[in-house]
């Protein structure tokens, strides 16, 4: 819980929002409203604060239905793609993703501390 | 009178061997500032420790040179050695030629340094800003860049994607406190413009409404009133100082 806490504690800074509000599961755009400018922050902080070298494509997921309309494509499983992609990401949390495409963005940020708990 | 106040004691030059960049150098010791200054070459940075010889320990020299390839800015900040408050871009390298007699091999070079690896640049310094919330660019464009000359075609070119480049930093980033103006001054009695100016003196003044080209001094005293916190207001905009020159036909 450690690093979900300091996670959680510069999300809260940047995002100006009630440390409340805040959970594991809690969505970055669809429920915080976050925007451009604030993942760009997020990751500057993230990379500073816990010293590693933050691949933005990569902590928010961003080419995610890229990945997958790719893997339709040339007829890979869509979980592989996903797993291959971004390695940080449970087989349980994959499968989350995969049924939770059609309402928005599915960065959750428990999503982040995967990634920062992978590289540290 | 006015007293310039300034939020933040460390500023990076950008092509700062020039007269204007020494000059600026100066009064940017002067007012508590501590300027990281970059040039070209080795031969810059040696005519800038000579000419600041009197204020040494009070700034650092780094060679940057625009024509790297892009990766060397991985290590920039520590090139650098301090998260600057301040960006001061002075860099313009010089590519005179009809559009239509350049060689090929030297637009993309041209382009691929004056665009592309000062924008590889200003990222490196926009993330250290975001950090601390904190940050003032100014970038010294040219009259040029609305109203170019024959033969100044790419010149104007790149200062009016660049200026594009630090409108938008301000656009995207005031919210987090890094702030950007364009300053586009007309004919300053320094370097290129000094030369010119002096083959072509009643030319010049005829067109310039007030009749007077702008003196280094001056020019840098504006650079410093848009880094100071008076200027705070002015975000993701062009000066034009020219003396109305180009408000005219």
């Amino acid at each position: 819980m450690e690093m979900y806490d300091s996670i959680k504690e510069i999300v809260v800074d940047i995002l100006d929002v009630d440390p409340d509000e805040i959970t594991p599961e809690t969505y970055l755009v669809r429920e915080l409203n976050a925007e451009s400018i604030d993942m760009m922050e997020l990751a500057v902080v993230l990379a500073d604060q816990m010293e590693v070298e933050v691949d933005e494509e990569v902590i928010f997921l961003r080419y995610l239905r890229d990945y997958l309309a790719e893997a339709k494509e040339i007829g890979i499983n869509s979980s592989s793609m996903i797993a291959e992609k971004y390695p940080f990401l449970s087989p349980e949390r994959i499968e989350d993703i995969l049924g939770d495409l059609d309402d928005g963005p599915v960065l959750q940020i428990k999503d982040i501390v995967a990634y920062i708990e992978y590289l540290t | 009178m006015m007293e310039l106040v300034f939020s933040g004691c460390h500023a990076l030059v950008l092509g700062a061997s020039s007269e204007l960049g020494i000059c600026l150098s100066r009064d940017l010791i002067e007012a508590d500032i501590f300027p990281v200054l970059t040039c070209r070459n080795e031969t810059g940075i040696q005519k800038l420790t000579k000419e600041l010889s009197d204020l040494s320990g009070k700034f650092k020299t780094v060679a940057l040179d625009f024509t790297n390839d892009p990766s060397i800015l991985k290590t920039f900040a520590e090139q650098i050695g301090c998260e600057p408050d301040f960006l001061i871009d002075l860099a313009q390298p010089d590519f005179e030629c009809l559009v239509g007699s350049a060689l090929e091999p030297e637009i993309f070079e041209y382009f691929a340094a004056s665009i592309a690896f000062r924008a590889a640049c200003l990222k490196q310094v926009v993330r250290l800003m975001l950090k601390n919330r904190q940050g003032r660019l100014v970038y010294v464009s040219s009259t040029a860049a609305a109203r170019a000359t024959p033969g100044q075609g790419f010149y104007a070119a790149a200062k009016c994607a660049t200026g594009a480049i630090y409108r938008n930093i301000g656009l995207e980033m005031g919210s987090r406190g890094v702030t950007t103006v364009t300053l586009r001054p007309g004919y300053i009695d320094a370097g290129r413009g000094r030369s010119y100016a002096q083959q072509n003196t009643s030319v010049i003044r005829k067109r310039i409404p007030t009749r007077k080209i702008l003196q280094t001094k001056q020019v840098v005293e504006t650079i410093m009133f848009l880094l100071s916190d008076s200027a705070s207001g002015f975000n993701a905009t062009e000066i034009t100082m020219d003396g109305g020159m180009s408000a005219g036909k």
